[in-house]
């Protein structure tokens, strides 16, 4: 799945429109700076594998985040570099253990059109992307400014077609889905709500991203999770990072396109700077949830 | 109006709880709240979200949370309860309750005939409490009470886009084709939510909404 993504769309969480954007801001701005471009500029967010691509005019442009690796004219290229690339080249994304969302940002930014001041892609209420949705085989997109502002003159071009820069941006390490990965978390607004059983368990045992892990949000497997007593919450405002835990007693974190109110209650809190990295948590991955 | 509970859900969102309720006094009081906060916003608002008996303010990173409480307290307090009585006018909302695909269950679930349900649902007038589930699908009520009924045990996995539908106290209008749990009573042909149109959302919290009977010839006319 390929889709365009940018820092999202604010404003409009009151009609029930999601924020969207990047499931990993990070490595999203990381991949715009490496392009010269602004932060806010879209970009291409893929995870799983299958995405390819066919650059029709020479670009430079960057990869970030993980899930994938990265092929262009059948030769593997690094993440976190600037990479010139001749007319006609190809990219290909495969699997990866490491990492869940890769981003491709293209010197000169994405030329989108904005749904609600964002290009960030909203399929249900078909917002930005290319016509609302993800991208699709045969989709053509242009650049925003053709003639970037970047120095790349001393990319020297490879018997392959491309070139890559000297210098790389230093990035943190993304985790490998045998990893066990440490989160740090806060008790949610419901923590009380919950047995003592079911919040120590939370801080003392593992969880893992189980297959249902998207952009709106990851389930997690392993304890199960009970409220003290059976009381329905009056829905509230809930926003990325919540935990909530569902009726059958399985926590959900939601994530980039989480829904804007939500009425289950709430164990935890991701802390924020925590976030990108639980994006970059492919199903399978261990999860220890640490008091902050 | 007091807050009962101010907590974070973001370190950059703040929920201001007002009380456990449901009830159109604590909601007319959010909204009241919103659109002072809306009118004057504070250097590093971003946006706000009402919700039945909360608010939730958003805001920039370069706000300390302690201030932004600070802040809106003040507004909080400097509000007239008494002035906000609803000054909206009705939105009238056309509904063919005869396309209602789960109408003969709800008739026969709570004993009263077709002519009964659509005369109950569309005598009175419902307040938007809040927009959320998807995007511009609102919660409405309060229903009265002959018509409450428990969501589908199993939700339905497509539900037609202008679908209006009634579950526990609340009414809602389905905005786009999605799963749903409550029982469609009727459909509408107003468009709820259209991204090209400013605003996109037919409706906002705190709106007042009056359904209106129509017949199947006349939704037609209609689209």
């Amino acid at each position: 799945m390929c889709s365009i993504q940018d820092l999202g769309r604010r404003g409009f969480q009151q009609y029930g429109i999601p924020i969207s954007g990047a499931m990993d801001m990070q490595a999203a701005k990381t991949a715009n700076r490496i392009c010269g471009n602004e932060d806010e500029d879209a970009l291409l967010e893929c995870t799983l594998h299958g995405t390819e691509i066919l650059i029709q005019d020479t670009t430079v442009f960057s990869i970030t985040g993980g899930g994938s690796t990265a092929i262009l004219n059948g030769q593997k290229i690094p993440f976190n570099k600037q990479i010139k690339a001749i007319a006609g080249s190809i990219i290909k994304l495969l699997p990866s253990p490491i990492g869940f969302y890769a981003y491709l940002a293209f010197a000169g930014g994405l030329k989108t059109s904005l749904d609600l001041g964002s290009s960030s892609t909203y399929n249900l209420a078909a917002l930005g992307g290319k016509n609302g949705k993800p991208l699709e085989q045969n989709d053509r997109i242009e650049l925003k400014n053709s003639k970037p502002n970047i120095q790349h003159a001393n990319i020297v071009i490879n018997e392959h077609g491309f070139g890559i820069s000297n210098w790389k941006s230093t990035v943190p390490q993304l985790p490998h889905v045998n990893d066990l990965v440490e989160i740090k978390c806060h008790k949610g607004p419901e923590w009380d709500l919950f047995e003592e059983r079911s919040t120590s368990a939370w801080f003392n045992s593992i969880f893992i991203i189980s297959q249902h892990a998207n952009r709106m949000g990851f389930q997690l497997e392993g304890a199960q999770l009970e409220k003290k007593e059976k009381k329905e919450m009056i829905s509230t405002a809930v926003t990325k990072g919540i935990v909530q835990v569902t009726n059958h007693g399985t926590p959900i974190v939601l994530m980039a396109d989480a829904q804007t109110i939500g009425g289950y209650p709430r164990i935890g809190r991701i802390f924020n700077d925590d976030i990108n990295l639980l994006a970059q948590c492919r199903p399978g991955t261990k999860i220890k949830f640490v008091s902050i | 109006m007091e807050c009962t509970r101010i907590y974070s859900i973001h370190d950059q969102a703040i929920t201001f709880e007002f009380a456990e309720i449901i009830s159109e006094e604590i909601n007319l009081h959010i909204i009241s709240l919103k659109n002072a906060i809306e009118d004057h916003p504070f250097n590093g608002f971003i946006e706000c979200v009402p919700a039945y008996s909360s608010l939730t303010v958003y805001f920039h990173n370069n706000m300390d949370k302690n201030e932004v409480i600070k802040i809106v307290n003040s507004y909080n307090s400097k509000l007239n309860t008494n002035n906000s009585t609803s000054n909206n006018k009705i939105i009238t909302i056309p509904v063919c309750y005869e396309m209602g695909e789960d109408l003969s269950i709800v008739t026969s679930q709570l004993n009263l005939s077709e002519e009964e349900v659509i005369r109950l649902h569309s005598e009175q007038s419902y307040r938007v409490f809040m927009i959320g589930f998807t995007p511009g699908f609102p919660y409405m009520g309060t229903l009265p009470k002959v018509l409450e009924m428990e969501r589908k045990k199993t939700p339905s996995l497509n539900i037609q886009s202008g679908s209006v539908a009634i579950a526990g106290k609340q009414t809602g209008i389905y905005p786009t084709n999605s799963p749903g749990g409550w029982h469609v009573i009727g459909r509408t042909p107003v468009n709820m939510f259209d991204k090209k149109r400013t605003p996109a959302c037919f409706l906002q919290a705190g709106d007042i909404v009056q359904f209106k009977p129509i017949t199947k010839r006349a939704f037609e006319q209609y689209l």
